[in-house]
């Protein structure tokens, strides 16, 4: 293997495949980078065995070949080398690196050691936008659960249909989904339940006005654009039946300015105990009231002009969750509607707007 | 006609009272070193042969007494102790009764040797069965020695009574231990048969006299317990629940100085330990109550084992509070020091007349001490944090095999289990929460449907009203299943189904831990704190390491999880450098 190639190409290649190198191994070549010179390209990638990212860097090859190099210290190099060409090759299991006069040589793996990425036919999948897609993992990835004990709700539901996609991602606690019209392509209907890690690599790299092609293979997915692909393990399982407990029944309805909610309950959080960030909010029409009473520290209340016209409510809420709702809302009103205290509490994006975002947040028992 | 009614001869009356006063020659032992610490002895010598009935002699370099003294403390209640019924109130000295010597003088062969500072020569008296045979002069030094041969040898009744010679022995070493540990500024030595039992040099503290009799790593798991209150004064030594075991307790209680028994003060220093030790374990204790003058009545019983007390209540609280504060502090985690310096307290200062020391001083001698902790505590109770690195505003903490947490202090590291530690946080959480009313229960979108066998069902169903009140929202759903609508959200990794699952089976098969719990609160809170903690193995970032650090800070028993394990483990810069050798 032997390619000439700008510093800034090798760097940026770098930068994108060495984010999916997991810091800590007990499999050595998963530090290293995979380099494939072809034709009029080299090819680098990087995994973790859950998630593996794949990109085409150009580059002058003179000669094929394939070898894994230590990922974290050839980026550490290339960020300190000079604005010049760098020649790259191999010297038995070793890679050279020549920039005008530095010179490196790096202890590598045979490429063969490199585990085999998934085999994805992209000619059999879907085709959506960039801006969809990150769209879409930017308003529900945050409500992933962190608690490992259902694997499936580490992971955020992706469900594609004639005419329209969804992501839905939930702890049990709090849920969020978003809708966007899409084009399938005449492809069939299709769930599949992301870790959240993956599409956090999509985000990071795949720009709003790729087109992103999107396959399956046994149970990996594949997501590519023209010089870049990403590769993931999905998670196996049923997603329990969010549609049937999202209320349909939730008669009462507050509109609210999103940024005066969200620093009255970030204010009252300060006094919220630190285990179940408790407040309260209590509905009545036009004003809701924000109040909060921790033993051993003390108490707050706050008030709200809003647009309401229901009964006198009075609901309690984990303010970390509010907060995070409100921070994903794309709107400057938001319309909270609730039925009764125990009852599940949804939060939309208000006015007239074709946005498909729906938020839940279960309360909190009131104890009184 | 004859009289029937005859007045006894001194020696029968004696005789009688000797069967009070003298039960075994441990009863001996103890008059006489008590009369030798009355007389103001700075040093008490007892030697015995065959466990006492042979021979018993009890020398100390007291006050003495003066030939008519001597004489005169033959009969029945001649004491220089007290005069008047009044006096009894205030006693201060062991003995009072004037029984003691002419008790044992009638069963026994005693000679009594004695000598005061204002004569020039000292006294022997030589009785026989109560009899005075002799009284003659006898050169000797200040002080007292008194010599009982062939105890019983005119009660062959009691003489039968009595134990082998090791038993005998024993009971006589103990009630010497009692005295040794009650008076560590005197010097104690024992001998029996020529053999050496206690050869106990003065020291200036209760420790150092622990260290002596059990030895330096024994007397290194103790740590001060004190409170007073309403002129009851209370000073300790217990163990590190860490160093606590299983099997012979030590238990010593002295008011003013006099060893007593109390079991029911034995029970409120083990009430003082809960949740910081396993069941079954009994750590040492060593209490000494100073209480005003008419407090405490010790004219319950001859032997004086026993003591009354006007407040007993408020003494076992005394000693319940001062065994939980002794836990609240930093000194009573474990740690891996192995040269520990025992505390000092100082416990009594010559033998007669007032004897507590203004609190002010004693407070003095500890501040003094080597080896004082350095961070008082916070006034409203809570135990302090340990102070960190200077310079560093939130503790530098690593996470070890995901497991520990380790924090660097001014005095070395500390090591803290996350479990234990967020085990000790939920209990006192939830503890707290039933007494304003309970814990918050976040509503499940996907309430959990839940199988259980029969009898556990049947448990969920009486807890019902406590498991709500614990978070848990729980609604029997007929046969075997329950659904659970509302969890607690303990930690961001909390496994609600799990723990719930794991709760009640424990709740209903019972374990030790549900065992070791008071009532139904804390079994419900120490269940859910094991089952819901923050598991081993899980791991946490820096801010959550530094919440949980704050939160364990927070509770009053950090160092001591629900288990009677340690939370915190210590190992000090010192340690540190002898193991490397920089001492």
């Amino acid at each position: 293997m032997n390619f000439t190639i700008t510093r800034q190409n090798l760097h940026n290649g770098l930068a994108a495949v060495s984010a999916s190198i997991p810091s800590k191994t007990t499999l050595p070549v998963l530090s290293n980078i995979l380099f494939e010179a072809k034709e009029d390209a080299v090819w680098m990638s990087g995994t973790d065995l859950d998630v593996a990212v794949r990109v085409k860097v150009p580059a002058d090859v003179k000669e094929l070949g394939r070898l894994t190099a230590p990922g974290k210290k050839l980026q550490e190099i290339t960020r300190e080398l000079p604005e010049q060409p760098v020649e790259v090759a191999t010297r038995g299991e070793q890679i050279e690196l020549k920039c005008g006069r530095s010179n490196f040589k790096l202890n590598g793996l045979p490429a063969d050691e490199f585990p085999s990425l998934a085999e994805v036919d992209f000619s059999e999948g879907w085709t959506v936008t960039g801006k969809d897609v990150n769209g879409l993992i930017h308003h529900t990835t945050f409500a992933v659960s962190t608690e490992e004990s259902r694997p499936i709700l580490n992971g955020v539901l992706w469900e594609l249909r004639e005419g329209s996609m969804r992501m839905v991602a939930t702890n049990g606690h709090r849920l969020a989904r978003m809708g966007v019209p899409a084009e399938s392509g005449g492809a069939p209907s299709a769930d599949f339940i992301v870790p959240p890690g993956a599409l956090q690599h999509v985000q990071r790299l795949f720009k709003d006005d790729d087109t992103i092609e999107v396959a399956r293979s046994g149970n990996h997915l594949g997501f590519r654009a023209d010089s870049t692909e990403v590769y993931t393990r999905l998670i196996e399982g049923t997603y329990p039946n969010y549609d049937q407990v999202i209320p349909r029944d939730n008669d009462k309805v507050a509109t609210i300015d999103k940024k005066a909610l969200e620093s009255a309950v970030r204010r009252m959080a300060v006094v919220a105990s630190d285990q179940t960030h408790r407040i309260r909010l209590k509905f009545e029409p036009g004003r809701v009231h924000l109040n909060v009473l921790t033993p051993d520290l003390g108490e707050g209340h706050d008030e709200l002009e809003i647009g309401y016209e229901g009964e006198e409510l009075e609901i309690g809420f984990n303010a970390n969750y509010l907060l995070e709702v409100l921070r994903y809302m794309p709107t400057d009103e938001v319309d909270v509607a609730f039925k009764a205290p125990e009852r599940a509490v949804t939060i939309e994006p208000s006015g007239d707007n074709d946005i498909d975002y729906l938020c839940l947040v279960m309360p909190l028992r009131l104890l009184d | 006609m004859a009289r029937r009614i005859q007045v006894l001869p001194d020696v029968v009356a004696n005789q009688i009272a000797a069967g009070e006063v003298v039960e075994r020659p441990a009863s001996v032992v103890k008059e006489l070193v008590e009369n030798a610490l009355d007389a103001r002895a700075s040093r008490v010598e007892v030697a015995i042969e065959r466990g006492g009935k042979r021979r018993i002699r009890v020398s100390d370099d007291g006050v003495g007494m003066g030939r008519e003294d001597a004489l005169l403390c033959m009969d029945r209640h001649a004491t220089s102790k007290i005069a008047a019924a009044g006096d009894l109130q205030g006693i201060r000295t062991f003995g009072f009764r004037g029984e003691a010597l002419p008790s044992i003088a009638a069963v026994s062969r005693l000679t009594l040797d004695t000598r005061d500072a204002e004569e020039e020569v000292g006294t022997r008296v030589l009785v026989d069965g109560g009899q005075i045979n002799s009284v003659e002069d006898l050169p000797r030094r200040r002080g007292t020695t008194v010599e009982v041969r062939n105890l019983f040898y005119n009660a062959p009744a009691r003489a039968k009574f009595l134990k082998s010679v090791s038993a005998e022995t024993r009971v006589i070493s103990e009630a010497m231990t009692g005295l040794a540990l009650a008076n560590p500024q005197v010097t104690f030595m024992l001998t029996s048969d020529d053999r050496s039992l206690l050869d106990l040099p003065a020291v200036d503290d209760a420790a150092a006299r622990v260290g002596q009799v059990w030895g330096a790593d024994q007397s290194s798991t103790l740590i001060l317990a004190s409170h007073s209150e309403n002129g009851f004064d209370l000073k300790g030594l217990v163990q590190r629940p860490d160093a606590a075991k299983p099997g012979v307790r030590r238990s010593y209680l002295f008011v003013n100085g006099r060893p007593f028994r109390a079991p029911q003060l034995v029970k409120a220093a083990e009430r003082g330990y809960r949740t910081t030790i396993p069941e079954g374990v009994r750590p040492w204790m060593f209490f000494y109550l100073q209480v005003p003058k008419g407090h405490v009545d010790v004219n319950v019983h001859p032997a004086k084992a026993e003591v009354r007390f006007k407040e007993w209540p408020l003494i076992e609280m005394l000693v319940e509070d001062a065994v939980r504060s002794a836990l609240e502090g930093e000194e009573s985690s474990a740690t891996f020091d192995t040269q520990l310096a025992a505390p000092p307290l100082v416990v009594r200062e010559g033998s007669t007349g007032p004897v507590a020391p203004s609190p002010d001083t004693q407070m003095a001698l500890f501040m003094a001490g080597a080896e004082v902790p350095h961070e008082a505590e916070d006034p409203n109770g809570a135990a302090a944090a340990p102070e960190l690195e200077p310079g560093a505003t939130r503790a530098r903490l690593w996470q070890v095999l995901h497991t520990y947490i380790l924090a660097e202090t001014r005095d070395g590291i500390l090591i803290v289990d996350q479990h234990s530690a967020h085990e000790r946080v939920l209990f006192q959480r939830l503890m707290d929460s039933f007494e304003r009313g309970g814990e918050v229960g976040q509503r499940l979108l996907f309430p959990l449907t839940i199988r259980l066998t029969q009898t556990e069902v049947e448990a969920v169903v009486d807890l019902e009203g406590l498991l709500e009140r614990a978070g848990f929202e729980v609604e029997p759903f007929g046969g075997d299943t329950v659904i659970v609508h509302a969890v607690p959200n303990p930690h961001r990794y909390f496994d609600a189904e799990r723990a719930f699952r794991e709760m009640i089976e424990e709740l209903t098969h019972g374990s030790e831990l549900v065992r070791s719990a008071k009532n139904q609160h804390e079994r419900i809170a120490m269940t859910f704190a094991c089952k819901g903690a923050i598991k081993a193995g899980q791991k946490l970032s820096g801010a959550e390491m530094q919440e949980l650090f704050d939160e364990l800070f927070a509770t009053d028993l950090p160092h001591h999880d629900v288990h009677g394990r340690p939370t915190i483990v210590r190992l000090s810069k010192g340690e540190l450098a002898r193991k490397f050798g920089r001492t």
